[in-house]
């Protein structure tokens, strides 16, 4: 490698550090520190002339590293990059510090001891420029076609987004029909609209205007270019990396041709085999060959291998006009490989039986929400009518039970959110097309949170409906009349109440599809604890997940009402087109790279990696060796503190590139205070310093910054080394712990910093001298505090004991 | 004190008094759905006894009012309420909270009193009256024995149930 010619450029941002730092002084200093070749002095170096003599620096072959003490460094930094990348430098040479909010400013009124700081500081900047190495981009492939697993109003939008952007999209849905609870929810709050009904897609050339909404089944979803449809289908695995997913999908027969069906309805006529129909509300029963309602997409019935006779019968076989049975089909494998996997599984009722004292399984009168709207829908099973199922006769008094298994800490804890829209939509629904019908509402708290959702409240209450405020106890059946008897206190009245009904329908929580758990294990996605898809971030990235590629949206990460599950759907489809469109990814190699010499094959550090970057890979001699993936890895650093055998390192932070950063900012101290080396994650850790420098909050210049990804990289050696340096007291300082930017980061930093106490204790340093502080961007006020604090305590401990030995 | 001197805040923390309680841990988490009254048998009866209320003026900080009321002894324990709250508010065990507050405050109704005065002097629950010790050799009965009540006191006193009750009898 060339020699090393480091060009150390200090900006005094137009005098106003100047007044506080002695420029000369820190610029004879610099010039001294062997290696530097060339030292700039201006008012700016980000920009203009500034940057063009650093540039012309670069390519007059003056410098090999470049040093820049510049104000708003996470800003300035992207000019400077770039310009030395432009220049023909290895752009990962740069090395740019703030000497304004880390120096002049929290150290103003001492403006002797700031400028020491300034010496330490690009002291430290130096060495590290001299440790670094070029590092390489890297490009992956990206596959430009997507997954969307499921085929409720989420999966169709979002799949409908990328086929029309021209990406190849596989819609798969578990069930033989698609719509997901939609279809069987009639109505939608607060168009009061079907609920089938979707945004047409803009290859249909009879949409005209942009305001075009269209039925599931006359939409023309299934003849969209590039869409694939894979109906009674389930994903079993999924192998590879981001951007390209081996998908494996089970499709089960539906033993009927899809191209040769022509809906004719003579098969359903003829098949003799009569069952409940579940999707229904069992208010009617289905035969073997089936559609769920004559409206269903894609238009093609389908045969129940459960309950069919298949060769003992083949009525259906002989009737069809077409030769559309098959009753021969076979489950088949299909093998897809796509770049993206967007997941919108969406959600179901919660199980109401569990619930023993409502009875929901004794009697055929309770029912629930979803069930109810079957009888709402003029194509469900009454055509309308609203009956008692036990009798079928006209329910005159009907009682809705709200926050059934929701709001309650025995069950679900949460407010499945939309439960308390979707009984007031149905009890103004029942009440419009029968008003002489007598219904309450018991509820716990009305929530009608979005646009337009108090008016179904008012509407309710102008209509007659009645609210109770209380939480039924139980539901009781009258021996005699066979009415209901619902037990509730009305605790505005302060009354005990026995309401009769000849209908109770309960509001079940909203809890994750069936099979989310296993989904989420072939995807390597986690759960919260409610069992719903972890977003990455519910604030700034609610639709993806910790891995690049795989996105969320619907009722997968949480119940949504139809409008919330559009926009979800759209911004998932938008995340997946961004991540798809360039068609690779492009990464730099600030990432893990493993010793393998050193590696020990004890698989801490595939468990840790908060991105299953790291696998173990047998080598020829029956020994597995630690490989990391640069396309998963972060470049956090975690697995780097977790590896007891030192065998993994950060190539953009490697353990000697700290040492030396760290010997330098313990060189000089310029104060009569004791030395503190504070240790920062680049995220919330440095930010706050960075925002308690801006705000001018004062601490001792004693108090020495030290950048490093993320706190989750700390050793237990490396707090040694600083004392061993000269610090007489260490501050981790990283994000709160179930805020880091990395996951575990800040939780595995504060194990170490424990640890290391302990280790402390044995060595006779007063554990007190380390400590983790955990800070947000804004808490700048508490870094002040925190660097204070340690200050005043090492103090009172008085001098570390030198320390012997290595 | 948690919430300074001034007197509304110093009743508001009686709250604070019952969630640090044996018992009455769980007590915020209320939010007075009254899932407990109508699951409650004895508020079906009578309107003095709602277990909703008498969390609701606990944790409204309205001491004197559930203290010194006779609310809290209507209680029969069925535990309905704790089974059925779905916030796991533990309401029975909330109001055994409130009755050792109120007995400590020198509030309890005279027929628990009377059940402590019998266990004191004979160890008994009900007192032994003339009509039981005729009306059992009739029955084939044997007379009753003498009880251990000796021990018991001094297990009564190791807990100070005896100088509760004292402070009981001197009141009325």
């Amino acid at each position: 490698m060339d020699q090393v010619k480091v060009g150390v450029f200090l900006s005094d941002c137009g005098k106003q550090l100047s007044e506080i730092l002695d420029f000369n002084a820190l610029t004879d200093y610099v010039k001294k520190v062997s290696g530097v070749v060339l030292v700039g002095r201006s008012s700016e170096f980000w920009r203009g002339k500034g940057l063009q003599f650093i540039v012309d620096a670069i390519k007059d072959g003056k410098i090999n590293r470049v040093v820049v003490a510049e104000s708003l460094p996470k800003l300035s930094e992207v000019n400077i990059v770039q310009a030395v990348e432009n220049a023909g430098l290895n752009p990962y040479l740069v090395e740019v510090i703030d000497l304004k909010d880390h120096c002049a400013w929290p150290h103003r009124k001492t403006p002797s001891e700031a400028t020491e700081k300034a010496k330490a500081m690009l002291l430290a900047a130096i060495e590290r420029a001299k440790l670094l190495e070029p590092l390489e981009k890297l490009e992956f492939s990206v596959l430009k076609s997507a997954l969307v697993i499921g085929g409720g109003i989420a999966g169709m939008q979002t799949a409908v987004d990328l086929a029309d952007l021209g990406f190849e999209v596989h819609l798969v849905e578990k069930t033989p029909f698609l719509g997901g609870l939609a279809t069987r929810a009639s109505r939608f709050f607060p168009t009061d609209d079907c609920a089938i009904c979707i945004e047409s897609p803009v290859s249909d050339v009879k949409t005209i205007t942009h305001t075009s909404r269209k039925c599931i089944y006359r939409s023309g979803f299934s003849e969209i270019p590039n869409m694939n449809i894979l109906t009674n289908s389930k994903v079993v695995a999924v192998e590879g990396v981001p951007g390209n997913y081996k998908v494996t999908i089970e499709k089960k027969p539906r033993y009927v041709n899809e191209l040769k069906c022509v809906r004719c309805d003579l098969c359903t006529a003829i098949c003799p085999v009569k069952v409940p129909d579940e999707y229904n509300a069992k208010l009617k029963t289905r035969k073997a060959i089936y559609m769920n309602i004559p409206n269903v997409h894609p238009p093609v019935y389908v045969i129940d291998e459960s309950v069919c006779k298949f060769h003992d019968c083949a009525k259906c076989v002989e009737v069809c006009p077409t030769d559309a049975i098959e009753l021969d089909q076979k489950s088949e494998q299909i093998t897809l490989n796509v770049g993206s996997i967007i997941v919108a599984t969406g959600f179901r009722e919660f199980d109401s039986s569990i619930i023993k004292e409502y009875h929901y399984d004794d009697y055929p009168d309770v029912m629930t929400n979803l069930e109810l709207a079957r009888m709402i829908d003029g194509f469900g099973p009454t055509g309308g009518v609203i009956i008692r199922p036990s009798d079928r006769k006209p329910a005159e008094k009907i009682v809705f039970v709200q926050c059934v298994g929701s709001r309650d800490r025995r069950y679900n804890p949460y407010c499945s959110s939309i439960c308390c829209m979707i009984s007031l939509k149905h009890a103004t629904l029942i009440k419009s097309a029968y008003p002489d019908t007598d219904i309450s509402i018991c509820y716990i708290d009305i929530r009608t949170t979005g646009r337009e959702h108090e008016d179904y409240y008012e509407r309710a209450r102008e209509m007659g409906i009645k609210f109770i405020k209380g939480r039924p106890t139980e539901i009781s059946r009258d021996t005699e009349t066979d009415r209901l008897i619902v037990d509730v206190e009305d605790a505005l009245l302060r009354k005990i109440l026995e309401l009769d009904a000849d209908l109770v329908v309960l509001a079940p929580a909203m809890v994750p599809a069936e099979d989310t758990k296993e989904l989420a294990e072939i995807l390597g996605l986690e759960l919260g604890e409610d069992g719903f898809f972890k977003e990455y971030n519910a604030k700034l990235r609610p639709t993806e997940t910790k891995l690049r590629g795989i996105y969320l949206c619907g009722g997968a990460t949480f119940p949504k009402d139809a409008p919330t599950t559009s926009l979800h759907a759209h911004s998932a489809a938008i995340k997946a087109v961004k991540f798809l469109t360039t068609g690779k990814i492009v990464k730099d190699q600030r990432t893990a790279v493993i010793n393998e010499e050193y590696c020990g094959d004890c698989e801490f550090c595939p468990v840790t990696c908060p991105y299953g970057a790291i696998s173990l890979e047998p080598t020829t001699e029956e020994h597995f060796v630690a490989k990391i993936s640069d396309l998963l890895c972060e470049g956090c650093g975690v697995c780097v503190g977790t590896c007891p055998l030192n065998a993994i390192e950060l190539r953009h932070s490697r353990p000697k590139q700290m040492l030396a950063q760290m010997k330098a900012l313990m060189s000089i101290n310029g104060t009569s205070k004791p030395l503190v080396l504070a240790i920062c994650c680049s995220e919330c850790g440095h930010t706050a310093v960075d925002s308690s420098g801006m705000a001018m909050m004062q601490y001792p210049a004693n108090v020495r910054v030290m950048k490093v990804p993320c706190t989750g990289i700390l050793q237990v050696h490396q707090f040694l080394e600083a004392f061993k340096a000269g610090a007489q007291g260490v501050m981790v300082v990283g994000c709160k712990s179930d805020g880091c930017h990395y996951e575990v980061g800040s939780q595995k930093a504060e194990n170490k910093v424990e640890l290391t106490r302990i280790l402390m204790k044995e060595y006779g340093i007063e554990p007190e001298r380390l400590e983790m502080f955990n800070m947000v961007f804004i808490e700048g006020d508490k870094f002040a505090a925190a660097a204070q604090t340690m200050t005043e305590r090492l103090e009172k401990l008085g001098p570390l004991p030198t320390m012997g030995g290595s | 004190m948690k919430h300074g001197k001034d007197e509304k805040t110093t009743n508001l923390a009686f709250s604070d008094v019952i969630s640090s309680r044996l018992g009455g841990e769980t007590i915020n988490l209320c939010y007075q759905c009254g899932t407990c009254a109508s699951s409650c048998p004895v508020a079906k009866i009578t309107p003095r006894f709602n277990p909703r209320e008498i969390i609701k003026l606990t944790l409204s900080g309205e001491k004197d009012e559930v203290i010194s009321g006779d609310a809290i002894w209507l209680c029969c324990s069925c535990y309905n309420c704790q089974e059925r709250c779905p916030q796991k508010v533990e309401i029975a065990d909330v109001i055994y909270a409130l009755r050792n507050i109120a007995v400590k405050e020198g509030y309890i109704p005279n027929i628990f009193s009377e059940f402590a005065s019998a266990i004191l002097n004979d160890a008994r629950v009900v007192k032994v009256s003339k009509f039981v010790e005729t009306k059992r050799p009739t029955l084939g009965l044997p007379p009753l024995q003498p009880t251990g009540v000796n021990a018991l006191r001094k297990i009564l006193s190791a807990t100070g149930f005896d100088k509760l009750q004292q402070k009981k009898e001197e009141a009325t």
